[in-house]
């Protein structure tokens, strides 16, 4: 899941200036499910905007709505000409959401309304945690599940370095050390000999390096 | 295939190996990684320079590698995957087997959060394994990493890795190491160790992996350069295992760098046991002065001839080109200068020629003279041989009439009744005879002749002559003095005979200073030999006075024709001149016998007491000093007229005078040498040179040797009331007063703690220990016991990385000292430019009218303590890493502020002797020159040399008495002595220092210099 967190009410305040009509525009996929972009963050913001206009002496008339989500063109399809009605959309997506609406609706101002942070997992209520980096060339087969690339502060393919000290990271003691973790999944899995293998040299275009990533399937193009 | 590196070459041939590191400087100073370089040469078989360690931005690797390398200290070039890609890591290492780099050390490297850039991207493109895979693979494939053939030369290095033996997994160190192994490593530096045990555990596993026989290991070696850095390195560097037993080592050490170095020993020794460890990585983290020591101790030095160390940027084209460029470029300054030099030299060939007649005439003149001089010699010769006859035909004819009269001694001493005083012979000479007085007249004449021949000055031939007519009077007019008629001539025939060593010394001698000492040495050894052949004589002749003396009064009887009183007063006379003579001749004990024989015929006499007092005051003149002294004189103007004459071809050069140099530093060595055992004995005043420097260079245009500066130093004052101490005002570089003037001498401060301090060595300390414990009492101290003329407080116990003692209390200290002591006073802060500004800005409000001098400003808080210092009128330090630009921009910036630069003395950052001094002296010596030379107002400020604090940190000041090294206590005063002899020379004008000897040695010189 992609987990965001919403922008601080001054930068957002700082967008709408001179927006006197304003669409607070929620997503009910990803962000919805961390708690920064859904039904109910929709309406807390737009009532903090309202407070903070007050507070500044501005007049701004706000609506709110949330669609099922802003990554698939046909939710997006009534903002085509309904975005055209405010001098700005205030989107609680994530970054593609923002795109994606600024992609297929000329005319319509769409700004950020949250920090796309992370693919992530919910540990807890109120935590997450970075599980992936999208780099496009999975080799959690190698290393018992658990990522190298996301979850270590060096992106090491051959870990654990000289500062994995009693499983921590060396860069804060709060991260864990994933290479100290593989080494003990795998010796569990009684597979630690496989970490004899030296990784080697990734190729990092399918992580963004080689240019914006795009994906084709013939069969499902209509 | 290049030649093997030095350091393959070591661990290939099974010696054990040392290896150093080298952290290359946070800016573009190259002399600083020449510097630590020299410090490593000869001690390590090869240097690793790191590549921004811990994530902070240096120079880089590759360059500071090659400044190693041009100081013939092979580099191991470390290479992390941090800061570059796969195209920047390849296009570096094509660089670096291009300019020579032999070794290649493969790191992740440390993660940017470390550094002083935590937002900085971290690139790990691939981490230090593949980064082996890609070296080998472009060594041995010869293909960059995308797979494309490398055509020509392609990096051929000597690759190694790092391990860490203390990280987790444990059990799988060993492994990730084969991996390394396995991806190319050849050699691998262990992580430090301080826990052997743990090391020999890992080391046990790598032996039954097999690999101690496919990698050579290097120990990591860091001695803890203080109990700070120990404890900081356990508790706070993620994968280092420090162990409480060397925490305790170094909290228990007296001398904690001492300590850090024997621990490094120690386990250097341990791990050298252990099967496997083929060498030793020795990581002396901003402490290189360390590795020789260490590498020294631990009995691994000296280290192997390196082999195939050479620098490729310096080859013979390079030399070529830079050649042929510099000559062009010359090429126009030489022509510019060639006009000016065509014009020098007619002006000089001109004063040449007028020299030349000048010396021409006087050499004729003084030929001419010599040649009477030897014609009224021989004259006088024949006058003295008649005079003897005649003396001999009385004689006889006294015979005669004795034999008839049956009377002798009386009738004899009739005839010679002269005597005379040693000193002055004037209204004496009427007590001699007709014959005798014409024979002294003789000999008179004759030593005038003498002295117009040898150009003696009044004093010198005064001196001789009342030598030779004290020996006339005495032995002409002693009881058998007849017999002695020849002794008058005898002394003058052989005073001649300094015109020989004379003759020797205008052949052979040149310079000035040679021919001082050669005519000194050979005028000794003559006037001794003048002295002794009237020996043998002395004593016959004195025996028969004894024999004779009959009366109470030890006086022989009075002869016919004279009163008793008359002969009274000739005897005395007579004592008087044998005892001169005596002193003459340094025979204190006999001038003292005789004069005391005096002193009872004549309880009052003048002479006879002065004499007296002068052999109790020790003013006895040595036997050669006052004559060779003379002699010395007599020589040098014939000296340098002969030198014209052998020499008439070079123009006349100002001579720099060396002179005065020799003298001092024998007799501060000397000073020195009682220094230890004694150190409370005072120093003797140097001997200043008397002549002007325009006088000793005689004839020499004053154009040729004055350079007078167009500018002069600000004067700064601190203090207040009569004890104020002004310092620096000189309008000529230091000590050249024969070209301008230094109004105000150096001074020195005495510095004081404001807490007891603990790392300094027992001979310093225990000049102050009584008083450690009061800041007030140690500077009174220094002020009544030594003298003191201005004291610094050096607020060391407020630095916040130490006690961090509130401002507060350094109020209080300050204070007190302030109230204990009258003499100005430098209140040096900790260092740290948050914790001074608070401290000092507290500080100065308790001051008063005391002109306090407040350091160190520094770039990091010049606004604020400038803004202080310039409320209350306070005269500051602006204290600035060792360099001209730096040193000159805070002063811009104090300027701009509104400070006026009559308030600023500038610290530029110094060293001791032998620790980097010669980089303080002429970045000192750039900024003088600037400000004199080249009227740049902004660097026309007096120095302050914080000397005390860098000379007794040095490891030479700590290391105890030993027959190699000698005394320590010695040791540590003339290193701080030297440090502040150079440092004046080079300009200091305010020196912090602490031995109370070295500050009096300084005092001394400088008050000879001045």
């Amino acid at each position: 899941m992609i987990i965001a967190e919403r922008k601080p009410l001054n930068e957002i305040m700082d967008m709408l200036k001179g927006v006197s009509r304003l669409l607070v525009l929620g997503c009910r996929g990803c962000v919805a499910i961390c708690s920064a972009g859904g039904d109910k963050e929709v309406e807390i913001l737009a009532s903090a905007i309202r407070l903070g206009c007050k507070k500044q002496g501005m007049g701004m008339e706000i609506d709110t709505d949330t669609y099922i989500r802003q990554c698939d063109p046909e939710y997006i399809e009534p903002l085509k000409e309904r975005g055209r009605q405010y001098d700005a959309v205030l989107s609680m997506a994530c970054g593609v959401g923002v795109n994606f609406i600024a992609d297929l609706c000329p005319g319509v101002r769409v700004l950020p309304g949250l920090n796309t942070s992370f693919y992530g997992a919910n540990l807890s209520s109120g935590e997450w945690k970075e599980m992936c980096a999208g780099c496009g060339a999975c080799v959690l087969h190698l290393t018992g599940g658990l990522c190298p690339v996301a979850r270590c502060a060096k992106r090491l393919s051959n870990g654990p370095c000289g500062g994995s000290v009693g499983g921590r990271c060396e860069i804060d003691p709060n991260v864990s050390c994933v290479w100290f973790a593989i080494h003990s999944k795998m010796q569990q899995m009684n597979r630690a000999d496989d970490l004899m293998e030296i990784m080697p040299i990734r190729d990092w275009r399918t992580a963004g390096h080689g240019g914006p990533r795009s994906r084709r399937r013939e069969d499902l193009l209509s | 295939m290049t030649e093997k590196s030095n350091l393959e070459h070591i661990l290939t041939s099974g010696q054990f190996a040392v290896t150093g590191e080298l952290g290359p400087p946070k800016n573009g100073d190259m002399e600083v990684v020449r510097r630590k370089a020299r410090i490593l040469k000869g001690h390590v078989d090869a240097v690793n320079i790191t590549d921004c360690q811990t994530a902070i931005v240096r120079m880089s690797s590759l360059t500071a590698g090659l400044i190693a390398l041009s100081e013939g200290v092979e580099p191991v070039m470390q290479m992390t995957c941090r800061d570059r890609n796969r195209i920047a890591i390849q296009a570096e290492a094509l660089g670096a087997e291009a300019l020579g780099i032999k070794n290649l050390l493969c790191l992740t490297g440390d993660h940017q959060k470390f550094g002083n850039h935590p937002q900085a991207k971290g690139v790990f493109d691939m981490d230090s394994i593949q980064l082996l895979t890609m070296m080998r693979q472009m060594r041995d494939e010869r293909r960059f990493q995308c797979g494309e053939e490398i055509k020509g030369p392609a990096p051929d290095f000597f690759l190694g890795a790092a391990a860490n033996p203390f990280a987790d997994p444990f059990e799988f160190r060993p492994r990730r190491l084969a991996k390394k192994v396995a991806a190319g490593a050849r050699f691998i530096q262990t992580q430090i160790i301080y826990n052997v045990e743990k090391f020999a555990r890992f080391m046990e596993m790598v032996r039954d992996l097999g690999l101690h026989e496919k990698v050579y290991i290097l120990a990591g070696i860091t001695p803890p350069k203080s109990l700070g850095m120990a404890r900081y390195m356990k508790n706070y560097v993620p994968g280092l295992d420090v162990t409480d037993e060397v925490i305790q080592r170094m909290r228990d050490a007296r001398d904690q760098r001492a300590e850090g170095i024997q621990i490094a020993v120690d386990i250097i020794q341990q791990v050298r046991e252990i099967p496997g460890v083929k060498g030793v990585h020795i990581m002396a983290i901003e402490w290189e002065e360390a590795v020789p020591e260490i590498v020294k101790l631990a009995g691994l030095g000296p280290r192997p001839e390196p082999k195939g160390v050479e620098p490729r940027l310096v080859s013979q084209q390079a030399i070529e080109l830079a050649v042929s460029q510099a000559g062009e470029q010359a090429k126009a300054s030489i022509e510019q200068g060639l006009e000016q030099v065509k014009k020098e030299l007619q002006v000089s060939t001109e004063l040449l020629a007028k020299e030349k007649d000048r010396a021409a005439q006087r050499v004729a003149a003084l030929e001419k003279e010599l040649q009477e001089a030897r014609e009224m010699v021989a004259e006088k010769k024949s006058e003295t041989a008649m005079l003897v006859a005649e003396l001999n035909e009385a004689k006889n004819l006294l015979k005669n009439a004795a034999s008839a009269l049956a009377a002798a001694p009386v009738q004899v001493q009739a005839l010679n009744p002269a005597a005379a005083a040693g000193v002055a012979l004037s209204g004496q000479e009427a007590a001699l005879t007709s014959r005798e007085q014409m024979a002294l007249n003789a000999l008179k004449q004759g030593l005038a002749a003498l002295r117009k021949a040898m150009n003696l000055t009044e004093d010198q031939f005064e001196a001789i002559k009342q030598f030779l007519e004290a020996q006339f009077v005495l032995y002409l007019g002693a009881p058998m003095g007849i017999q002695a008629g020849q002794i008058p001539v005898q002394p003058v025939s052989t005073a001649v005979m300094p015109a020989q060593p004379v003759a020797d010394v205008g052949a052979t001698g040149r310079s000035p200073l040679q021919q001082g000492q050669v005519t000194a040495s050979i005028a000794t050894e003559k006037v001794e030999a003048a002295v002794s052949p009237v020996k043998p004589v002395t004593e016959p002749v004195s025996k028969p006075a004894a024999a004779v003396v009959t009366g109470a009064e030890g006086m022989p009887p009075c002869p016919e024709g004279l009163t008793q009183e008359e002969w009274r007063n000739k005897w005395l006379i007579r004592l008087i001149a044998k005892a001169n003579v005596c002193l003459q001749r340094g025979d204190a004990s006999g001038a003292k016998a005789f004069f005391e024989q005096v002193l009872a015929l004549d309880a009052q006499n003048a002479r006879a007491k002065a004499g007296l007092e002068r052999i109790a005051a020790g003013l006895v003149p040595t036997p050669s000093a006052p004559t060779s002294e003379a002699l010395k004189e007599a020589a040098r103007p014939v000296a340098e007229v002969e030198q014209p004459k052998a020499e008439p071809k070079p123009a006349p050069e100002p001579v720099k005078e060396v002179k005065p140099e020799a003298p001092v530093q024998k007799s501060e060595e000397k000073a020195a040498v009682v220094a230890a055992p004694a150190v409370q004995a005072a120093s003797q005043p140097l001997p200043k040179e008397q002549v002007s420097l325009a006088e000793r260079c005689g004839q020499v245009s004053k154009d040729l040797f004055m350079e007078p500066c167009s500018a002069s130093v600000r004067p700064v004052t601190i203090g207040d009331g009569p004890k104020a101490i002004t310092v620096g005002g000189a309008s000529t570089l230091p000590f050249h007063l024969f070209e301008g003037e230094m109004p105000y001498a150096p001074k020195v401060a005495y510095d004081v703690l404001d807490v007891q301090p603990d790392e300094w060595p027992d001979v310093l300390s225990r000049h102050y220990s009584d008083v450690f414990s009061d800041p007030a009492r140690w500077a009174q101290k220094c002020v009544k016991e030594y003298g003191a003329e201005a004291i610094c407080l050096s607020l060391v116990s407020t630095d916040p990385n130490g006690m961090n003692r509130p401002a507060s209390e350094a109020v209080k200290t300050v204070t007190s000292v302030l109230n204990a002591v009258d003499c100005p006073l430098v209140l040096w802060g900790c260092g740290n430019a948050e914790k001074d500004t608070e401290t000092l800005r507290e500080v100065t409000s308790h001051l008063g009218n005391r002109r306090v001098c407040i350091a160190p400003l520094t770039d990091a808080n010049y606004r604020s303590l400038g803004a202080t210092a310039l409320g209350m009128n306070l005269p500051v330090v602006a204290a600035t890493p060792i360099d001209v630009n730096l040193a000159k921009q805070l002063n811009i910036l104090l300027e701009n502020l509104g400070l006026p630069l009559e308030n600023v003395l500038m610290d530029p950052s110094i060293g001791a002797v032998g620790y980097g001094m010669e980089y303080t002296y002429s970045v000192i010596e750039r900024i003088r020159l600037a400000a004199l030379t080249q009227q740049d107002a902004k660097l026309a400020v007096p120095f302050i040399c914080n000397i005390g604090r860098e000379v007794w940190k040095a490891k030479e000041t700590k290391i105890a008495s030993s027959d190699s090294l000698g005394d320590q206590e010695r040791r540590g005063i003339l290193m701080e002595a030297i440090t502040a002899s150079a440092l004046l020379l080079a300009g200091g004008d305010l020196l912090i220092m602490r031995h109370p000897k070295a500050i009096e040695m300084t005092n001394v010189l400088v008050q000879a210099m001045m």
